[in-house]
């Protein structure tokens, strides 16, 4: 049930990966970037790249599990140490997108004050998914490919007549600084490039497939970064308090036509495969402790954690800012610890024999 | 986990996925919830203070009212009186215009518009416009094809009136992204209520009254003007012709409905424009209704020799549409075809009107052409010496061409 295709992790970079970026980020990337958000953006997508075409060429020269190569080098308990930390990192990094998404939800597919009860059944679907391990991260990304192209097209295609790209210049306005912040506060939206370190064994490495998954990953970038260059093009100086911006973009070409804001039911559309992206984190929560215990039931470390997560968001309720603030301002350099220097770090590791994990 | 387990996650999982896209949890009842569709904002007679008016349709009513609430702080306030007074709990997603007093505007106007901007459930894709006298008034007028007030402004300030020239439509967003910009400046369109249609029935007049007496009973009263006013059978249209020109949030000046038109040649999304052109032919004055078509604009701002220098640029081809002499019928016959000296006195027209507009940017400071943007975005290095002085010192250059259709 741990099983992936490379096909399916294509499309998790194309089809997925993009919309986490469409919520908070252009807005917390517009407060911190002005309009050289395109810069922070790239700097953020080209070192992300870079991990990810690293870790693409440890698959291709190796068979072996993440966990199989950290026991080859550090022995059983220190591969178990290093999932447990992994396993906190990854519940710690699924709390500010779901957070995200819960306010998204709530704010922009209702028009009266929803109850938290109305956001709570993601976790149900979480739950499922943990128990079934990659496998839902794969079919799940199957699915999701043509749901987010054929959404964010539409999106993107409403939303360009209202675009002044020359709000994007002059470049380098913003200064070194702000570039800088804005690439360094991102990191919080930048946990993708960790997923295929784990999905190591887990697929059958082809020919090329290192480009494949670049090419897929290329294009996801250019898709965000499109969404960011309208998305300013659009707002410029009010940009920054454009929060839930997939659902923003839009709605000045519709809001006054007969059929309404058509938009929405794209933007619903476009909600489905975030829900499913939001889940893999923790998916790999589960799946790490399950490397630690494997004689233990999936579904106990999945309710745990899915419980946990439900916690947390409850606990969080009201303090989205606060929380982002902190994982984004404070806690960057756990980020950029686990997912640029642990993956970096793992070209180092033993390559022994492992086992092929099916 | 084995297979029944497994159909009953996916089953129970698809019924809790219902509440994902569902409100059957919302504490709104939707019977209790009044649709907004405008909100006009005036100055209040208390020092400091607002008075919000609120065009509102409710749900199970067929006709639409308006309530009052005086001497509010803030909007968010008076709106929340409004719940608290009426029992209807207003919403705002559907609001689509937002009315400013005359007198409202002589103070910085964003005091009172950032509630809109704040709130997450008001959307700024909503028109914004200035009334030549006070917001509640304009929105107790009469419209004469049955509409809501509110729906016949909309209409006034709808893309398509944008696009023939008559109108400067602004929407929230635009005019914020204006004042939050460096220019600090703005445009709205200036609503006039004109007695001049003649209206079979009153179907209105009740509406108004209904809005009067749900929203009575408490200090904020209900505005019952409106309603005798609406008993007549005069209509009331709506004209938007001029253009309020803002500078930190205040209203500084305004362009006649001839700048209006210059102004939106030059800069907005006009594209197909209608404007009367005087000539003098044999001794006496004929004036000639031209449709313009506009091909290409564009305003430019570069530095020649340390000298910033600003251009406009705008090609357009003309037909005549009418005239005010009788003409013979091959002159009938051959209207795509405008005599040049018509042409030639168009874009002099044209350009003494832009002109004057410029001229009442540069007294006023607003910076209507968006000249400190373009200095910012295009001639960066230069930004820093000449953003103080760039609306006094460009020299400015109208390129304006009027061809003829064939």
């Amino acid at each position: 049930m741990d099983k992936i295709k490379l096909r399916q992790i294509c499309f998790l970079f194309a089809g997925m990966m993009p919309l986490t970026k469409m919520i908070v980020y252009p807005a917390m990337l517009a407060y911190q970037a002005k309009n050289d958000l395109l810069l922070a953006a790239f700097g953020n997508f080209l070192l992300e790249g870079a991990v990810i075409a690293l870790v693409m060429f440890l698959a291709s020269r190796t068979d072996c599990t993440f966990f199989d190569l950290l026991q080859n080098t550090f022995g059983k308990i220190g591969a178990k140490i290093i999932y447990g930390l992994f396993a906190a990192f990854f519940l710690f990094s699924a709390i500010l997108p779901v957070l995200e998404q819960k306010a998204f939800v709530l704010q922009v597919f209702y028009e009266n004050v929803p109850s938290f009860l109305s956001f709570a059944p993601f976790f149900a679907v979480s739950f499922f998914a943990s128990v079934k391990g990659f496998k839902s991260i794969g079919r799940a990304a199957d699915l999701a490919l043509p749901v987010t192209a054929i959404s964010l097209a539409v999106i993107l295609l409403l939303s360009l007549p209202q675009a002044e790209f020359s709000a994007l210049l002059p470049v380098g306005g913003a200064g070194a600084k702000g570039i800088f912040s804005g690439s360094l506060y991102g990191l919080n939206w930048y946990t993708d490039c960790l997923y295929p370190l784990f999905f190591l064994g887990h697929f059958k490495y082809e020919k090329h497939g290192a480009a494949k998954v670049m090419l897929a990953y290329a294009a996801g970038t250019a898709v965000v970064l499109l969404f960011l260059t309208v998305f300013y093009g659009i707002f410029s100086d009010i940009a920054l308090r454009q929060i839930n911006t997939i659902a923003q973009i839009s709605k000045y070409t519709t809001a006054y036509t007969t059929l309404g804001r058509i938009d929405l039911f794209f933007i619903f559309a476009a909600a489905l495969p975030l829900v499913f992206y939001l889940c893999v984190p923790i998916q790999m929560c589960v799946h790490c402790i399950r490397k630690i215990a494997p004689a233990c039931n999936p579904v106990f470390p999945a309710a745990a954690v899915n419980g946990a997560m439900l916690l947390a968001a409850i606990f969080l309720n009201y303090s989205f800012f606060e929380v982002q603030t902190l994982f984004t301002q404070k806690l960057w350099w756990v980020f950029a610890l686990f997912c640029y220097a642990v993956p970096i770090l793992s070209l180092l590791l033993k390559r022994g024999k492992g086992e092929r994990h099916e | 986990m084995n297979k029944f387990w497994t159909r009953v996650l996916l089953i129970a999982a698809a019924a809790l996925f219902l509440l994902f896209f569902s409100n059957d949890f919302g504490l709104i009842n939707i019977q209790q919830t009044t649709i907004v569709t405008a909100i006009g904002i005036d100055r209040s007679q208390e020092e400091g203070k607002i008075d919000v008016s609120a065009q509102i349709a409710v749900p199970n009513e067929s006709k639409a009212s308006s309530v009052l609430v005086q001497g509010a702080e803030t909007v968010g306030e008076a709106i929340a009186e409004f719940n608290g007074k009426t029992g209807w709990y207003p919403t705002l997603v559907h609001c689509r215009l937002v009315l400013l007093g005359a007198e409202a505007v002589s103070e910085n106007v964003f005091a009172s518009l950032d509630y809109f901007l704040r709130s997450e459930f008001v959307e700024d894709s909503c028109l914004v416009a200035v009334c030549e006298t006070t917001a509640a008034e304009t929105l107790q007028a009469n419209s004469p094809v049955g509409d809501l007030p509110s729906s016949a402004i909309t209409k006034v300030l709808s893309s398509q009136a944008q696009k023939t020239g008559q109108v400067s439509v602004c929407n929230l967003r635009d005019f914020a992204k204006g004042y939050f910009s460096d220019s600090a400046s703005g445009y709205l369109p200036v609503i006039s209520v004109k007695k001049e249609a003649s209206k079979e029935g009153g179907n209105q007049s009740s509406g108004n009254s209904q809005g009067a007496d749900s929203a009575s009973g408490g200090s904020q009263s209900a505005d019952g003007s409106g309603a005798s006013a609406q008993s007549s059978n005069d209509s009331d249209v709506f004209d938007a012709s001029k253009t309020a020109l803002f500078f930190q949030g205040k209203r500084v000046a305004e362009l006649t409905a001839e700048e209006t038109l210059a102004f939106n040649l030059a800069d907005t999304k006009t594209d197909f424009a209608y404007g009367d052109i005087e000539v003098f032919e044999n001794g006496s004055k004929v004036t000639y209704n031209l449709k313009m078509k506009i091909g290409k604009k564009s305003m430019k701002l570069k530095f020649e020799d340390g000298v910033p220098v600003f251009t406009f640029r705008i090609r357009a081809k003309a037909q005549i549409s009418d005239a005010d002499k009788a003409s013979g019928i091959v002159e009938v016959a051959k209207t795509a075809l405008v005599p040049a000296h018509v042409l030639r006195a168009a874009e002099e027209m044209f350009r003494a009107q832009l002109q004057s507009a410029f001229e009442k940017t540069r007294e006023s400071g607003c910076d209507l052409f968006r000249l400190r943007q373009k200095l910012y975005r295009f001639c960066y290095p230069q930004y820093a010496s000449h953003r103080e002085t760039l609306l006094q010192d460009a020299r400015i250059f109208y390129d304006i061409r009027f061809d003829t259709l064939r």
